[in-house]
């Protein structure tokens, strides 16, 4: 049965890695909008100039595969160990390995930058905004994200009674099993309504001088990642309410473990599918694109990280892989950023801290 | 109508966006009683201050521009009064320009063939 996390872990890993590698180091950089978080230039690939950007992104490309395949390759010998408190830490360690793909991306951006600035292009401090289609462009349709996680709900509850005894039916599986694990899956539901509104929020591209090609462009765009967030919220009700089935009738860890493999493969499809469409429509707009847009390279710390001071909204478009991610130099922004550093950098050392004092078993 | 902001300008912000939308009204980007973005949604998309695109909009409309109101938001004034005479403040930032073309070397039919299209 323990083979059924290994391919858990398997499948939540090894996709992830050669999605991260496929979106941060493109095969054909000189046919992106961003190159390792840069904005292209004519000037890269021009003369001396172009050698230079050759070598950055090659050596940036060579390292990011070199780590993909390591994860990839340790992943597939963890997969011939026994699951057991040490394997489990190194299955979880190697899930936070998924970062070092980020390192080569982030030097690449720093050479990058620097190269920039050897070639004397200098365009930052410049903001486009089409005051046409500003609070007008929106796709997100609220009762379609609302309605699976008011499904999600009613299940919930129903967990609760079933668990309490108010509902009369005997429950196959743990006591309080059938609440703490529809609580779960409603508690992911609810995050994302936030972050589908937010999304659906994000700042207008300007890519054209035509209003309506910046207007279908930022549609696009945001249908996108509404139907993305439609999608994960129906997939996560529906998994809640086949678990609380599955929980009623059977005590049987196969099944909810094969339950989690089939969500977890559900959820990756979702992803990549979104990461599909979203490559269709920069693809489909890219020949409309005629206005050198903001250079705000700077403000990425690493081609990752956005601090501008200057900018007064919390979230931005994303510039390795897609979706949104927060200004670190708002307020808010701050506090989050804390937060989700000491989350991560708590996990790993109660983690290993578990591991040490022989306290972690599956 | 796409508006450019310059971080780095001498011209405050809240000047550059009212410049850009004077600029819209006269070429004809923006119509006559089209709406405009409220100023916490604009000021959301730039990213800078409600205040900055608030001042902006006072300015606007004080200068017979735009027309507000807490029902309708703002929109671009259908009647747009023509004094038929240039401001003071203009004449002097003409003669600037002029002075700045001159020394430049640019000649008056050059100069004249700009207005001509800008007009």
């Amino acid at each position: 049965m323990t083979w059924l996390i290994k391919v858990i872990m398997f499948v939540c890993i090894v996709p992830t890695v050669i999605l991260m590698y496929m979106l941060g180091f493109s095969k054909n950089p000189g046919r992106k909008k961003m190159i390792l978080g840069v904005r292209d230039n004519p000037k890269f690939h021009e003369g001396e100039g172009a050698k230079k950007f050759d070598a950055i992104v090659d050596s940036a490309r060579r390292g990011g595969l070199i780590i993909t395949i390591a994860v990839v390759v340790l992943s597939i010998l963890m997969l011939c160990l026994p699951v057991n408190g040490n394997t489990m830490l190194a299955w979880t360690l190697l899930v936070f390995a998924l970062f070092l793909v980020a390192v080569p991306y982030g030097k690449g951006n720093t050479e990058l930058k620097n190269l920039k600035r050897q070639l004397g292009i200098t365009k930052s401090g410049v903001t486009y905004t089409d005051i046409t289609s500003t609070n007008v462009v929106h796709a997100l349709k609220l009762p379609w994200v609302i309605l699976p996680n008011a499904l999600a709900l009613i299940g919930t509850i129903a967990a609760v009674l079933i668990d309490l005894g108010v509902i009369g039916i005997n429950v196959a599986s743990e006591k309080y099993a059938l609440t703490l694990m529809s609580i779960s899956f409603l508690f992911v539901g609810v995050i994302m309504v936030p972050i589908a509104i937010l999304m659906d929020n994000t700042r207008n591209m300007v890519i054209s001088r035509d209003s309506n090609i910046n207007a279908n462009y930022s549609r696009a765009k945001k249908k996108t990642w509404a139907d993305l967030f439609i999608a994960m919220s129906w997939a996560n009700a529906l998994c809640l309410i086949a678990y609380d089935i599955v929980l009623v009738f059977t005590s049987s860890e196969t099944a909810v473990l094969a339950g989690t493999v089939l969500y977890s493969a559900v959820i990756m499809a979702i992803a990549i599918i979104g990461v599909i469409t979203q490559q269709q429509v920069e693809r489909r707009y890219d020949r409309d694109t005629e206005l050198e847009l903001q250079d705000d390279d700077d403000n990425w710390i690493l081609g990752m990280f956005y601090y501008n001071r200057n900018d007064t909204r919390l979230n931005v478009e994303k510039r390795l892989g897609y979706g949104g991610t927060i200004n670190l130099a708002h307020p808010a922004g701050k506090v989050i950023g804390v937060v989700s550093l000491l989350l991560i950098i708590g996990s790993i050392v109660y983690l290993v801290y578990l591991s040490a004092t022989g306290q972690l078993t599956v | 109508m796409i508006i450019r902001i310059d971080e780095y300008s001498d011209v405050p912000i809240y000047m550059q966006i009212r410049n850009q939308i004077v600029m819209g009204i006269s070429s004809g980007e923006l119509k006559p009683g089209e709406q405009l973005p409220t100023v916490r949604a604009l000021a959301l998309e730039i990213g800078i201050n409600t205040m900055t695109v608030s001042k902006t909009y006072q300015l606007l409309k004080q200068e017979g521009y735009i027309m507000t109101d807490r029902k309708n938001g703002a929109r671009v004034r259908e009647n747009i009064s023509q004094s038929g005479v240039i401001s003071e403040e203009n004449k002097t930032e003409l003669r600037r320009i002029v002075s700045e073309a001159r020394l430049s070397g640019v000649g008056k039919d050059a100069l004249k063939k700009l207005i001509d299209e800008f007009y």
